[in-house]
């Protein structure tokens, strides 16, 4: 009978699978990094490969190590060439003039020529394209009105002057122009390669040309595993030691660390969990992001009462002395995050002239400690301020595990100043967005991650007619620095620096928002892999000086 | 036959049409737009593209836009994967999944019903109670929790399997464990409990009485009498084995749909979101309808007729 017959086979069939795949070799237990070869994980797919649309950090890890602008980002955000050999800022800063090397060649054979450049960048402010990044360009000449449709992209302030020389308008002088040279939204593009693919463009590794040191392949837009292989027509070829890096995307940290302990990957991102465990292995190495999670309090909440006790000063301060962030990182958070320095993240910008770091220039020590006996008399006074004796606040944040922790942690340390009862709601991201923007909140943790290596990324969001500035902060003085650091000082790097580190004292002396932590990953890198070269802001990874060892 | 075919297919599109219908709507009810750098756009910035995307327009418009795509064969797309075609998505990330889905059942019946039988056929002895044992820890022990102990101990420690990855068939087999214990255990149950009501009908005596061989009496008779009712069992089985587990896909790093169905959710992939539930609805009426064609073959007593007297 058929049902039989169909039965056995089936039946032996799936035991001699068992039993054959069961004697299957036995993995070896050494590092998969052999000369010039290694595997990284990635934590996310990737969801594209169009300079103009890439808005995650894969893609623009990706981008970053595959193709090339004029800048490369290299080591604590420095400025290093790449397709220009040489840089000329005239008109008081407003005219930028490029000569561009002769030898950059594209993976398909043409050469890299300033109407590459044109071409990417209108592409990008297209308003077609819908490219999320495209704010970025706000300054360069007419890309506001491009943006909204309003004029034609040829009008963009960029020309070319032959194959070799790009030139650049802005409209007004952009202190920080030469770090988004370095930044994968400002890549030239193959306007041969792009018209070719059409919609597919940048939907696979095929779809796609390269400028870069590395080519990429083995993408076919949907799948879970790449490789970057040295690419032969970069023009500084010679620098770039790694024959293929692979990348296997991993988004559970024990596959992560069991394949790391096989010896299948080279990098893996721990959980707070394994961090436990392994800080104290040869591997272990944190990795500092400019992220910075703080508390937003809305000073026009529809419940009055909540309105006028966001509006106290004393009040603000003590839910901040309230919190104990250092049991917090390292109880809680556990995953290397450290407490924040303010709300400008650490590590991500120098002082021009002395090198100190942004965070201790503008140190304001008071505004991140914890003292408890202050925040609750600090609490007092405030309640007594504004006539209450009791409040009763929502605390809004992400429903993910580690936004919970977040809010219980918050919780727990505000409900022990006196009358003072915390509810916390932990929702979906995209329902806390929309939620924060609507100002449909009390209190909510929100996070901000700079786009590039320049304090102005974070502190732009807190002038009082700035769309994302969900609390409504609201200083004058706060708003002068910031409008002096983006016009008046933009071309005097130490006057700039000077705005910038008044204004953010400025928001911590107001305590206008409660910085908490900087978040950081915490990885496993083999030691036997150098020069990975890791920025906190923009692009993470610029792999092109890594070797294995 | 004709009838109760073309019958039942007019039901399924009306089915998908309602799913469809009710999916729309219920999805423009959630917060937030699909744009992937939603927190740093102004709302100007944010108006200016979802124009591009036709989002701008009234619901019911879009409603009616995104149905008449699907008449044109167009599914959309998907915008977590910026530009890919949702169908494409679809097709290259099911692949997977049903491959783990049709191996998991295959082995979760077939094992299923040898322990079910051993365990009705040696009733309340130490078999049974092992039989029972096994299926009780299948049901009870989730699947992730056995998908972390087949790749630390399998993977890790042993060394015989892949830890997780996707390059083969080797790299199917721990997934496709993990899938296997809940309908492996379901089986068992079902089998053992029904084999033990028709091994002790009347039928069964007289084919004692007659003299046959235990084997062919356990065979001919009391199996493939219990096998009947487990055609119902199988159709949803093998559907919701099929579309995909999110967590055995995220722990071996497999590219199935599984997890960008609900990945999709969260991030407001409307096209992604519309497309797979399409595709899921569809892939269980099918089932369904499958499951009650193959039960009026095996079974003469149901007929199919489009009048259900």
């Amino acid at each position: 009978m058929n049902l039989k017959t169909a039965a056995k086979v089936t039946a032996v069939a799936g035991a001699s699978l068992l039993f054959l795949a069961a004697c299957g070799s036995k993995n070896s237990s050494s590092s998969s990094s052999s000369k010039n070869t290694a595997t990284m994980a990635a934590q996310a797919e990737l969801p594209t490969m169009d300079l103009s649309k890439s808005t995650d950090v894969w893609s623009s890890n990706m981008l970053n190590n595959t193709n090339e602008g004029l800048y490369r980002i290299g080591k604590n955000g420095s400025i290093k060439p790449g397709i220009a050999k040489d840089t000329k800022v005239t008109n008081g800063g407003k005219t930028y003039t490029f000569t561009l090397r002769k030898n950059a060649k594209w993976s398909n054979g043409d050469k890299v020529t300033a109407k590459d450049f044109v071409y990417g960048w209108q592409r990008t402010v297209n308003p077609k394209t819908a490219s999320q990044y495209a704010y970025l360009y706000s300054g360069i000449e007419n890309a506001d009105q491009i943006v909204d449709g309003k004029k034609p992209v040829s009008s963009l302030g960029i020309k070319a002057d032959g194959d070799y020389k790009l030139v650049v308008t802005l409209e007004k002088p952009i202190a920080y122009f030469d770090k988004l040279m370095g930044f994968v939204n400002f890549f030239p593009q193959n306007e041969k390669v792009a018209k070719n693919y059409g919609s597919k463009y940048g939907t696979t590794s095929k779809a796609m040309v390269y400028n870069g040191p590395y080519k990429m392949s083995g993408w076919t837009g949907t799948n879970l595993s790449w490789k970057l292989t040295k690419n032969n027509d970069y023009w500084d070829k010679k620098a770039v030691k790694m024959d293929t890096i692979n990348y296997q995307v991993v988004k559970d940290n024990s596959t992560g660390l069991n394949l790391f302990n096989s010896g299948k990957i080279d990098d893996t991102v721990l959980s707070s969990q394994q961090v436990k465990n392994y800080k104290t292995n040869k591997n272990y190495k944190v990795r500092q992001t400019a992220s910075t999670f703080y508390v937003e309090f809305n000073r026009a909440d529809k419940d009055a009462k909540l309105a006028k006790a966001f509006k106290n000063k004393k009040i603000r301060q003590a839910l901040s002395y309230a919190i104990n962030r250092q049991q917090y990182v390292k109880s809680t958070l556990g995953d290397g995050s450290t407490v924040s320095k303010g709300y400008v993240s650490h590590n991500l910008a120098k002082n021009p002239e002395t090198g100190a770091d942004f965070t201790a220039d503008a140190a304001v020590p008071e505004a991140v400690k914890y003292d408890q006996t202050k925040a609750k008399q600090l609490f007092k006074e405030g309640m007594k301020e504004i006539g209450e004796t009791s409040l009763n606040i929502k605390l809004l944040s992400d429903d993910t595990e580690g936004a919970k922790k977040s809010t219980e942690f918050v919780q727990g340390a505000w409900e022990k100043l006196p009358g003072l009862k915390v509810t916390n709601q932990n929702v979906p991201f995209k329902t806390r967005l929309s939620r924060s923007q609507n100002g449909n909140f009390d209190t909510v943790i929100s996070a901000w991650n700079a786009d590039f290596t320049d304090p102005i990324s974070f502190l732009s969001l807190f002038t009082s007619d700035n769309s994302y500035n969900n609390g409504k902060y609201d200083s004058a003085e706060y708003d002068e620095l910031i409008k002096k650091a983006e016009g008046a000082d933009a071309n005097n790097k130490n006057a700039r620096w000077t705005d910038m580190v008044n204004a953010e004292k400025q928001l911590m002396n107001d305590e206008g928002v409660i910085p908490i932590y900087q978040k950081s990953e915490a990885h496993l890198t083999r030691t036997s892999l150098k020069g990975i070269i890791w920025n906190t802001a923009g692009t993470n990874y610029n792999l092109k000086y890594m070797s294995v060892k | 036959m004709r009838k109760y075919l073309l019958k039942r297919i007019f039901y399924l599109i009306l089915t998908l049409f309602i799913v469809a219908t009710a999916t729309f709507f219920l999805m423009k009810l959630m917060p937030g737009t699909p744009l992937q750098n939603e927190a740093k756009l102004t709302p100007s910035e944010k108006a200016a593209i979802l124009a591009q995307y036709g989002l701008d327009k009234p619901v019911w418009m879009q409603y009616f836009i995104y149905i008449g795509g699907i008449f044109k064969g167009s599914l959309g797309l998907s915008f977590q994967f910026s530009d890919q075609a949702v169908s494409y998505l679809i097709g290259s990330r099911m692949g997977p999944s049903m491959q783990l889905g049709g191996q998991a059942m295959v082995i979760g019946v077939v094992f299923g019903i040898i322990l079910g039988a051993v365990g009705a056929i040696r009733k309340d002895t130490w078999a049974d109670r092992i039989a029972t044992i096994i299926s009780i820890l299948g049901i009870a022990v989730p699947s992730f929790v056995l998908a972390i102990l087949l790749q630390f101990y399998l993977g890790l420690k042993t060394g015989w399997f892949p830890v997780a990855g996707w390059q083969g068939f080797l790299y199917t087999i721990l997934p496709t464990l993990a899938l296997a214990a809940s309908p492996l255990a379901e089986t068992a149950r079902f089998i053992r409990t029904d084999m033990v009501d028709v091994l002790s009908s009347d039928y069964i005596e007289l084919a004692r009485a007659k003299g046959l061989s235990k084997f062919g009496i356990v065979y001919h008779h009391a199996l493939r009498n219990s096998l009947i009712p487990m055609v119902t069992l199988i159709g949803p089985l093998a559907a919701a084995l099929m579309t995909g587990s999110m967590v055995v896909e995220n722990i071996f790093s497999v590219p199935g749909i599984g997890e960008q169905f609900v990945k999709s959710i969260l991030v407001n992939d409307y096209p992604t979101i519309m497309g797979v539930t399409i595709f899921y609805s569809a892939l269980l009426c099918v089932l369904l309808l499958l499951t009650d064609i193959i039960y009026g073959i095996i079974d003469p007593r149901i007929r199919l007729s489009g009048n259900g007297d």
